[in-house]
């Protein structure tokens, strides 16, 4: 696992549009958050660059854009329409939540986003990248290096322990053993489990799971963080704990799209985007009014 | 029983002469298929050889061919008059030699045996117990020979067959166990993958008994369709096994037999195997707590 | 990383991976078994043929060797012109007999222990080897004088002699007359193990000229099979040939010819070897199939994430297939083990076939053969793996996903 697949390093030279820096990476002052006691450096050598980076402060870009979206399924005589033409753009260090009733159409967007789910119809446009077509090898190398999903039931590696679980997508990339534990351990430390990460996943709880599938949805330093209901299967006290964790990466400089019931974790986010049946019905952010969206 | 009744069992001793001494003492030499001259030649002793032979040499009724003692010998021509299945008799098997019937005069006078016999076969009237007082009398009166019981003969004779049967047998055992660690092996992941189904159930109040119970019957029902399949398959390979070595060693002998006690040895022992390992894969599932089976 | 995944993915289910372990080992055991069998006869049958460097064998026509009780007449005169063939080094002629041998010490008639002799000349022989004392006289000596011989264990056992004793023996028993054809005196020299007879047979060798004069008529220079030893780069075939040409009443049985033999008369064996054989490998493969397909579903979840978080899908495959190949050379190993163990009970059993000879082995450990067979089911199992790993790491991910959040 240790060797570098040709895609790999494709995407290690257009490294255009990194996500958050790696911990021997770019350096940089640690940033402090208003009413927090200033983070030990390992925190903000993770995700807190990004602000830092002229690249990323230089790039006005949309991280993602996408145009006319939809998705059907076919179910008997009739399609299910789950997305009818969605179009909407995020920039670099939004924090969008997406919000709407049961069936809306939210989590297939989601997955459309992450690049597990095909489109109807449509594209979707992230970090430059047109991925609505690509192939099952180029979407997967793309959800390696670009793309960290968050589940609402964690989906961390049973027989992993939390350090490996981090590791794991480090490995696929190619990154070496030394590089990748050192990244991973700093990855715990930044939400809160460096000293848990020799506990498996059943010796965790639901926060704790939670906390390590982010560290795990960062160690490749995405572009983009997506997150599905992910305070969905924990109690009121720790989901205040994530929604504090996804506020803290946004504030380092990640771009962060949430589907969620949960209105405090909409509350947390800078842009909610309601969707009903399918399309979105209203797209505005927290101090601002709606957002118009381009045609 | 007196003298009297003796000399009457001892006159009905039949003189069976099967060609005892084998093919190789007494070879054949065809007079190259000649056919019977009825015009010139004086009457001919007659012969009888097995169909192998018949097959091998090609020889057919009625050919006159030349026996003796001795390959390129002097000896005897006589008329080929029957052709003789070979008897299905498992120590004839592997052998490759021919059996060739002729008068006992015939025999004794070829290879210079005088008034001479390897053994008499006896039969008696009466049945088991005429057998017993024959041999008895035999005995008594013998000179240098003893008489035996066919069936004790058999069963010495028969000392390869039980090596087989033994190896067979041991075969059959180191199969049922494999068997059976391939039965509990497929139960558990069968059961496995469906204990969310199980602790389904479970949470809706369905008790474990019930649960155990619906397990063994699916388990029962399996192996019992298995045993029904495998009984098939098991008749047709036999059917082919016998088809094919019966081909291959030209003997009418069965070399495979389904008998019914195989049938029902094989039946039962396949849907006990089958219930135990249902019962186990499903004891072990039921003893998880239900919510533990979802993976809360 | 994913050799790790693999492991510890056994681990957490360690019943069941014990379990298919087990049932790998029992298909591992018997193939290893039947590999064995099959060409274990054969090669032990062939060793113990050219053990003593004999490539010829001359038999009474039609005939195999020792198969019936026929012999050859003008043994000498046939002995004579094979030892006058450039090509031939070393010629031994074997009379086979029965061979009754009274017990020391007892009256005229009793206590007569009967058992199987073989004359022939201690100088060219290739039947037995010497294990103590002095070897078999050559020559008839004078019928009043005891002539030297040897005894197997199973005959010193059964008669209880001991090497220096003087023994009666005796040939050509009529039960009518109650009469020996020929007896003599003889003094038991050596002990010897018969290479061609069972454990604990009951067998002695004398002089080829000692064992004919008692035979009478019935023996007189005869024998029952001629050994025939050719110089190195001789062409045996040619030999055979002129010996069937040449020795009417002799068939002339190369070591190839009677290898030919035993395959047809043990066809039995090696037919059932590949069958058992087979069906181990098929079983072996279905088992496999069966675990990494249950497997596979259960983990489909599992399988998702790692292709949602952007591991590719043949990693997928190959971590998977790993689980399986772990299991399957796990297995092998014990089999490997477990397959020697009944190899030799099963041979145990074979080895009492009547008048089997001690050398021949049923089963043979042939490391090449048994590495080839092992090899064969860790491929079947590797194949067994392929197509539900390959199906379980294609499925949609994101409906996977759901199903899997819904379920």
């Amino acid at each position: 696992m240790s060797e570098r697949r040709p895609e790999d390093e494709a995407w290690a030279a257009t490294d255009r549009d990194a996500g958050p820096r790696s911990a021997r990476g770019a350096g940089g002052p640690p940033r402090q958050h208003d009413g927090e006691a200033s983070a030990p450096a390992s925190h903000h050598s993770v995700a807190g660059d990004i602000a830092a980076s002229p690249r990323a402060r230089d790039d006005r870009a949309p991280l993602v854009v996408v145009r006319d979206l939809a998705r059907d399924y076919p179910m008997g005589a009739e399609p299910v329409h789950a997305l009818r033409g969605v179009s909407f753009d995020i920039d670099r260090g939004d924090y969008c939540a997406i919000v709407g009733p049961s069936g809306c159409g939210k989590s297939t967007l989601l997955n459309l986003l992450g690049v597990i789910d095909r489109p109807s119809r449509g594209t979707i446009t992230i970090a430059g990248r047109e991925s609505a077509r690509m192939r099952d090898a180029e979407a997967t190398a793309f959800r390696l290096h670009t793309i960290g999903f968050v589940f609402q039931r964690f989906y961390l590696m049973p027989a992993l322990t939390a350090l490996e679980n981090v590791e794991l997508p480090m490995a696929e990339a190619g990154r070496g053993r030394r590089e990748r534990l050192a990244r991973a351990r700093a990855l715990l430390d930044y939400v809160g489990l460096g000293a848990r990460g020799g506990h498996r996943p059943a010796q965790l709880s639901g926060g704790e799971q939670q906390r390590v599938a982010i560290a795990r949805a960062l160690a490749n330093e995405p572009a983009l963080l997506l997150a599905d209901e992910p305070t969905g299967e924990l109690d009121a006290r720790t989901g205040r704990e994530i929604i504090d964790l996804f506020a803290r990466l946004n504030a380092d400089g990640t771009t962060i799209v949430v589907v969620t019931h949960d209105e405090q974790l909409a509350r947390a986010a800078r842009r909610v985007i309601h969707m009903r049946d399918g399309i979105v019905v209203d797209d505005r952010r927290a101090d601002a009014g709606p957002l118009e969206h381009a045609p | 029983m007196g003298e009297g009744r003796d000399q009457r069992v001892l006159s009905r001793a039949l003189l069976l002469l099967g060609a005892l001494l084998l093919a190789s003492g007494a070879p054949l030499r065809s007079a190259s298929a000649q056919r019977l001259d009825t015009l010139t030649s004086a009457p001919r002793r007659e012969i009888a050889i097995d169909e192998r032979l018949a097959t091998d040499a090609g020889l057919r009724i009625g050919d006159l061919v030349t026996v003796a003692q001795e390959p390129g010998g002097r000896g005897d021509t006589v008329r080929i008059a029957a052709l003789v299945q070979r008897r299905a008799d498992p120590s004839e098997i592997a052998r490759g030699e021919y059996r060739v019937h002729l008068h006992l005069d015939q025999l004794q006078q070829l290879l210079r045996y005088g008034d001479r016999v390897d053994r008499f076969a006896v039969a008696t009237r009466d049945g088991a117990a005429a057998a017993e007082s024959a041999m008895e009398a035999i005995n008594d009166a013998a000179f240098g020979f003893r008489a035996h019981r066919s069936r004790d003969i058999a069963v010495e004779t028969s000392t390869t067959f039980a090596v087989v049967s033994r190896f067979h047998r041991a075969i059959g055992v180191i199969t049922v166990v494999a068997s059976a660690i391939f039965l509990l092996c497929i139960m558990l992941l069968k059961i496995d993958e469906r204990r969310r189904d199980v602790a389904a159930l479970r949470l809706m109040g369905i008790s474990a008994r019930s649960v155990m119970r619906s397990v063994m019957l699916e388990a029962a029902f399996v192996a019992a369709a298995g045993s029904a399949l495998g009984v098939a398959i098991g008749a047709a390979a036999s059917a082919i096994v016998n088809w094919y070595y019966r081909g291959v060693y030209r003997t009418p002998l069965a070399f495979a037999l389904v008998t019914a006690d195989t049938l029902v040895l094989a039946v039962s022992l396949s849907i006990a195997l089958g219930l135990v390992a249902g019962f186990v894969a499903a004891r072990r599932l039921l003893r998880v707590p239900p919510l533990a089976l979802f993976g809360r | 990383m994913i050799l790790t995944l693999a492991l510890r993915t056994l681990a957490r289910h360690r019943v069941r991976t014990l379990l298919a372990v087990a049932g790998v080992a029992v298909s591992a055991a018997m193939l290893l078994d039947m590999v064995m069998l099959s060409s274990g006869m054969r090669q032990s049958f062939r060793a113990l043929l050219v053990e003593q460097g004999f490539q010829l064998r001359l038999a009474p026509r039609g005939t195999l060797p020792f198969d019936t009780e026929a012999t050859m007449a003008d043994a000498s005169a046939t002995v004579a012109r094979l030892r006058a063939r450039p090509e031939v080094e070393r010629v031994s002629a074997v009379l086979g007999s029965q061979l009754h041998v009274a017990r020391p010490g007892s009256a005229a008639g009793e206590g007569t222990v009967t058992a199987f002799a073989i004359g022939i000349d201690p100088r060219v022989q290739g039947d037995y080897e010497l294990l103590d004392g002095r070897d078999a006289d050559t020559a008839a000596a004078r019928a009043d004088a005891p002539v030297h011989v040897v005894f197997s264990d199973g005959l010193l056992a059964a008669t209880g002699a001991r090497l220096g004793d003087t023994v009666q023996v005796a040939v050509g028993h009529d039960p009518q007359l109650r009469a020996f054809a020929g007896q003599r005196r003889a003094i038991v020299s050596g002990r010897a193990r018969f290479r061609f007879l069972a454990e604990g047979q009951r067998a002695a060798a004398i002089a080829l000229p000692a064992l004919q004069a008692m035979r009478g008529t019935d023996g007189h220079d005869r024998a029952s099979v001629i050994m025939v030893r050719t110089r190195a780069g001789a062409d045996v075939e040619a030999l055979r040939q002129w010996v069937d040409r040449a020795v009417p009443q002799a068939t002339a049985i190369s070591t190839e010819l009677a290898m030919r033999q035993v395959d047809e008369r043990l066809s039995y064996f090696r037919q059932l070897a590949f069958i058992l054989g087979s069906v181990s490998l098929v079983v072996g493969f279905l088992l496999v199939t069966t675990l990494v397909t249950v497997s596979v579903n259960e983990r489909v979840g599992e399988i998702a994430v790692l292709r949602a978080i952007g591991v590719a899908r043949r990693r997928v495959v190959w971590q998977i297939l790993l689980e399986s190949v772990a299991i399957m050379i796990a297995g092998a190993a014990l089999g490997l083990l477990l397959g020697l163990v009944t190899a030799r009970y099963l041979n145990g059993i074979l080895a009492d076939f009547p008048g089997l000879p001690a050398a021949i082995d049923f089963f043979l450990f042939q490391p090449r053969a048994a590495w080839t067979a092992l090899g064969l089911l860790v491929a079947a199992g590797v194949l067994a793996g392929i197509y539900p790993s390959w199906r379980g790491a294609s499925l949609p991910i994101a409906r996977t996903l759901r199903q899997e959040a819904v379920g």
